[in-house]
């Protein structure tokens, strides 16, 4: 039976089974990954982030709803110059943090 | 003087001789291992600079200096100082006499290893002669000498501070065995020789312990068990010694010409820098030294504890070590044999895989548009929230009329040195290239940096030949003493922090402390130039975090405090914005301070 | 004769709890610091949510002292502790002895110019908030000349780890929504932009005043932190912030800049802790005997505080705190009175 109707793939978020035992290593690796306040300051100031995307805040974001592969990439943009890690009112090492954040997810194409 | 005993032999002396075999054979296959590690270039410099004459006379007095008279742990603390070359001088000179004593009495048994070192064993006395009496007080003077370092070496243990030291090493097992078999030694030699004292001669040590325990020391059976616990502890310091921290006795033989060749540390724990790690005596001078060890913290992260896990090749905490270090080059400064602690963690983490591939394709698109000037400046990334800073160099640019222009107006592209930080040095190269691109192009003569992270880049990485680089610190004291800065001074005291890269990293102490003395007076620091303070600030630093570094500013802060200055003066960006989160005085930047000694008819 | 009881701050608490003692039949003593009484309030002009004046408030607060003894530019040398309670000396060398002790000595503004990427004090066009009240107040300004781009920057030394402060000053939100309202009104045709990272209009009236100023005022909310402030060559600002609900970064040219400075510690707190034996908590306020049960009381017998020393609040909360403080110094004296202690 065809109504015409055709499915689409819904763009809810479905987020009861998250597979998050990637970003607990991220944790442990890297505790300050769970202080984040999506403030932006970091994406703000970014000296990558004149030329290219890259915003921590996302990344960070994608990897505790464990939807990352559209925003890792950003990551090949850093220079690491740490000025993200300058300007978070949290004191978070972003630093360390992206570092360790490849370490766990891998980018490399 | 004649042998007591036509065999020139007794069961006694195996457990040295094969401790003493052991070590040769070890040492001499650590030194083939160590010069087959090094490239063929570098082993060729090595060779050629141990066969200049110049070279090996100059190797020789530093080993005499520094291997036996520890002349910069005198300068350090004299106790400290005493303690160590009576010990290693005492010995030295205890072997020696033993061997003239040797050679001139029994020639023949000159190339027996034990024979020197039992003497008074195996030699008889049949009339007391000047020379034999002299050369035996010479022999129980130096004992004497040892005896009382090894005495102090026991005081160490319990109270450093009389050494000038906060914290000592925690020593590992086979470090207690060397040592307790190292103070065992000489006492024991002390009794065995006090009991042939009677029967070989002897002199104002063994004979007097002879005589006052004559009945227990006359006594044949004890006699044998005296020189077989003497030859024991021997043994056992000689089978400890590699695996101990006493392997710095002869790798630092080596050390001393690998250094003078000008070799360069290639990786963590191969060749030169194997030699080193051999060469570390654990002193612990570096744990007092680490800015990270403040409150005690981090004690166990430092250089020493480094290069033992370096011997073990714990690869986790090797890893971590490198990870958490300020890479500020305080510990390399006050080491006693100069372990190059900063090139050796850099090796490490330019090993650490990180699974990512970083893609700076972007920067072929940036062609930003600079107009020609004489003068470049570059501020850097940390400098753009800092804005004092270029607020205050571009007001004294334009009153000096200097012809300048800012590379990276707006937001430009990171020097590098961050990248190469975190151990990502090929990854930099992209940045600088770019960097060099655009300096070149800018047809500028003088690259004026007020970032000293991005000017020991661009100083050490960066070849920009026909260009100067400058630190501001550099080029506003020039203005000012040719004249083009109208300054004056005010009665303001300045406590000037040397930012670890541009001190120790690029050696400028005196540029910056000439000019402020031109604006005002200068308060000393606790701690200043090459022994500066990290600020805790570091972007070297990969894992201590926010919360973690608290101890460390404040440390720092104390230190700048210490003769109460009106301001603490720095010249970095990240310097300041990390002190000035803790410290109760105002932190000015280096080129605000000057501008405060403008005269007023020039600041409208 | 009215027994005294010293109360250390003379700003809006200080004054409240000074005029509900001597109603319940003390005799206060404001001991302040400054050379006028009110405090911060004296610095304000009009007040959220429904915007009295605050002139009007001051008023109310300062008239009608009688009973109440009170000294300004009053610097205090040492307090002591003994049975009977307190002696405080001042630098003068006069002193005074109360049975009980209250702490009113209130907060501080956040020096903007710690916030060193904002440009406070190195940017002419950068203000704080106190410095478009005092504009407000007096209606004039060297910096404020129509301005056509406004901006005002949420949580400045507040939510901030860096400067050291973690806590939510918790009335600049609602301050902001005020401030920018305010502006729109003296400047019709400028284009208001509020930076935020969380708005926190947690009081009655706060969320309608929020409403109006998005449907009548027309302020522009964006979510994001502004990271850096840097000066274009024609003197007008530029802000960096990420629009974190479009995810993306952006670039705004302003005219004049805001600063919502949070609320701190004074100074004074720290000394007087010391001196007092009082705990202070991780963000340098007075730890209070218990936070739910006991706001208004320290650990020590006799000793209250009250008021913003305790932690950011607004002015009502303030006044409501003065004056359980007082009552609980009257509870806490007929106590000791009839026990004997005193």
């Amino acid at each position: 039976m065809d109504f015409g109707y055709s499915l689409s793939k819904s763009s809810t978020m479905k987020i009861e089974n998250l597979e998050n035992s990637k970003f607990k290593a991220l944790a442990k690796l890297e505790p300050d990954a769970t202080k984040c306040i999506g403030c932006g300051c970091c994406t703000a100031s970014c000296s990558a982030g004149v030329f290219a995307d890259m915003s921590l805040r996302q990344i960070l974001l994608s990897l505790q709803r464990d939807c990352q592969d559209k925003y890792l990439p950003m990551l090949q943009n850093c220079m690491l110059c740490g000025k993200c890690m300058l300007v978070c009112p949290r004191g978070i090492n972003t630093r360390h943090l992206i570092l360790s954040i490849c370490k766990i997810y891998g980018i490399e194409q | 003087m004649r042998e007591r005993f036509l065999v020139g032999f007794d069961p006694f002396v195996l457990p040295f001789l094969c401790g003493m075999v052991f070590v040769l054979a070890y040492c001499l296959f650590y030194l083939v291992r160590i010069l087959a590690q090094l490239s063929a270039e570098d082993r060729k410099k090595f060779f050629k600079s141990l066969l200049l004459p110049s070279n090996a006379l100059k190797n020789i007095r530093d080993m005499f200096l520094d291997c036996l008279i520890h002349v910069k742990l005198w300068k350090r603390n004299p106790n400290l100082g005493y303690m160590h070359s009576s010990i290693a001088f005492g010995w030295f000179m205890l072997i020696v006499i033993g061997h003239i004593e040797t050679f001139m009495y029994v020639p023949g048994k000159a190339g027996l290893f034990y024979y020197p070192i039992f003497f008074r064993y195996f030699m008889e006395v049949d009339n007391q002669e000047l020379k034999g009496s002299l050369l035996f007080f010479l022999m129980d003077f130096f004992l004497l000498i040892v005896l009382s370092g090894i005495l102090l070496a026991m005081i160490k243990r319990i109270w450093r501070r009389f050494f000038g030291m906060r914290r000592t090493t925690r020593l590992s097992i086979t470090d207690h065995i060397g040592l307790y078999s190292l103070w065992a030694i000489f006492p024991l030699r002390w009794i065995a020789e006090g009991f042939t004292a009677g029967v070989a001669g002897g002199s104002f040590m063994t004979i007097p312990i002879n005589m006052l325990l004559k009945n227990f020391m006359s006594n044949p059976e004890n006699f044998n068990i005296a020189w077989w616990l003497y030859s024991i502890a021997l043994g056992t310091f000689m089978f400890a010694l590699p695996f101990s921290r006493y392997m710095h006795i002869p790798a630092e033989i080596l050390l001393i010409p690998m250094k003078r060749a000008g070799l360069k540390v290639y990786h963590p724990r191969k060749g030169f820098a194997l030699a080193q790690i051999y060469t570390c005596p654990s002193c612990g001078v570096c744990i007092d030294a680490c800015p990270m060890s403040a409150n005690k913290q981090n004690c166990k992260d430092t250089t020493v504890y480094l290069v033992r896990q370096l011997k073990r090749n714990n690869a986790r905490r090797m890893n971590a070590m490198s990870n958490k270090c300020l890479m500020c080059g305080k510990c390399q400064e006050v080491c006693q044999i100069g372990l190059q602690s900063y090139d050796i963690r850099m090796n490490i983490r330019e090993r650490a895989r990180y699974n990512i591939q970083l893609k700076h394709n972007y920067l072929a698109s940036y062609n930003p548009d600079i107009k020609q000037a004489k003068v470049l400046y570059y501020a850097g990334c940390m400098s753009s929230l800092t804005p004092v800073i270029g607020r205050s160099i571009k007001k004294l640019l334009s009153i000096a009329k200097v012809d300048y222009t800012q590379m990276d107006e707006g937001g430009g592209i990171c020097c590098g040195r961050p990248l190469i930080l975190a151990g990502k040095k090929a990854e930099a190269q992209a940045m600088i290239a770019k960097n060099t691109e655009i300096i070149k192009a800018s047809g500028a003569s003088i690259l004026l940096v007020s970032c000293a992270i991005c000017y020991r880049v661009f100083k050490n990485e960066y070849k920009l030949s026909g260009i100067r680089v400058m630190h501001y610190t550099e080029y506003f004291n020039e203005l000012i003493k040719k004249g083009k800065l109208p300054i004056t001074k005010g009665n303001v005291r300045y406590a000037y922090h040397d930012p670890c890269d541009l001190g120790r990293g690029c050696g400028i102490y005196d540029e910056p402390r000439e000019a402020l003395s031109f604006v005002g007076g200068l308060a000393h620091a606790e701690k200043e130039r090459a022994m500066s303070v990290c600020c805790g600030g570091s972007i070297g630093s990969l894992t201590l975090n926010h919360e973690d570094r608290k101890p460390i500013v404040e440390a720092s802060i104390s230190n700048m405090l210490y003769s109460n200055p009106d301001y603490i003066v720095t010249a970095c960006p990240l310097c300041q914005k990390t002190f000035s989160m803790y410290s109760p005085v105002e932190v000015l930047d280096f080129a605000q301070a000057l501008c405060n000694g403008l005269q007023e008819k020039d600041v409208n | 004769m009215a027994e005294n009881i010293i109360i250390i701050g003379g700003g809006p608490c200080g004054l409240e709890a000074a005029k509900t003692l001597r109603d319940l039949g003390y005799a206060p003593i404001i001991l302040e610091k400054k050379q006028e009484l009110g405090g911060h309030l004296r610095k304000w002009d009009r007040l959220f949510p429904e915007g009295v004046q605050a002139k009007q408030v001051l008023k109310e607060l300062t008239s009608g002292l009688k009973g109440i003894e009170w000294h300004t530019s009053v610097d205090i040398e040492t307090i002591e502790k003994s049975r009977k309670g307190y002696t405080v000396t001042l630098s003068t060398g006069v002193s005074y002895n109360s049975p009980a002790l209250l702490l009113t000595n209130g907060f501080k503004l956040f020096p903007a110019e710690k916030k060193e990427e904002y440009g406070y004090g190195i940017y002419d066009k950068v203000i704080t908030n106190a410095d478009l009240e005092q504009y407000f107040a007096k209606g004039k300004d060297n910096v404020i000349k129509k301005p056509k781009t406004i901006g005002f920057v949420h949580c400045v030394g507040s939510r901030d780890e860096k400067v050291g402060n973690r806590q939510c000053s918790k009335v600049c939100c609602a301050t902001a929504v005020k401030q920018a309202c305010e502006m729109k009104e003296l400047f019709p045709d400028a284009t208001i932009y509020s930076f935020y990272m969380d708005l926190r209009l947690f009081g009655r009236n706060y969320e309608d005043m929020y409403l109006t100023a998005q449907k009548k005022y027309g302020i522009r909310y964006i979510r994001g932190r502004v990271s850096e402030v840097s000066e274009d060559i024609d003197g007008s600002l530029i802000v960096k912030a990420e629009d974190t609900l479009l995810c993306k970064p952006l670039r705004l040219k302003i005219d004049l800049l805001v600063l919502m400075t949070g609320i701190v510690p004074e100074n004074s707190s720290a000394s007087l802790a010391q001196q007092l034996n009082i705990e202070l908590g991780e963000d340098g306020f007075y730890k209070p005997k218990d936070t739910i049960l006991e706001p208004c009381m320290a650990e020590n017998n006799g000793l209250f505080m009250a008021g913003a020393c305790t932690g950011p609040k607004t002015i009502p909360e303030t006044l409501s705190e003065a004056r359980a403080a007082a009552v609980q110094i009257h509870n806490y004296l007929n106590k000791s009175w009839i026990s004997g202690i005193l």
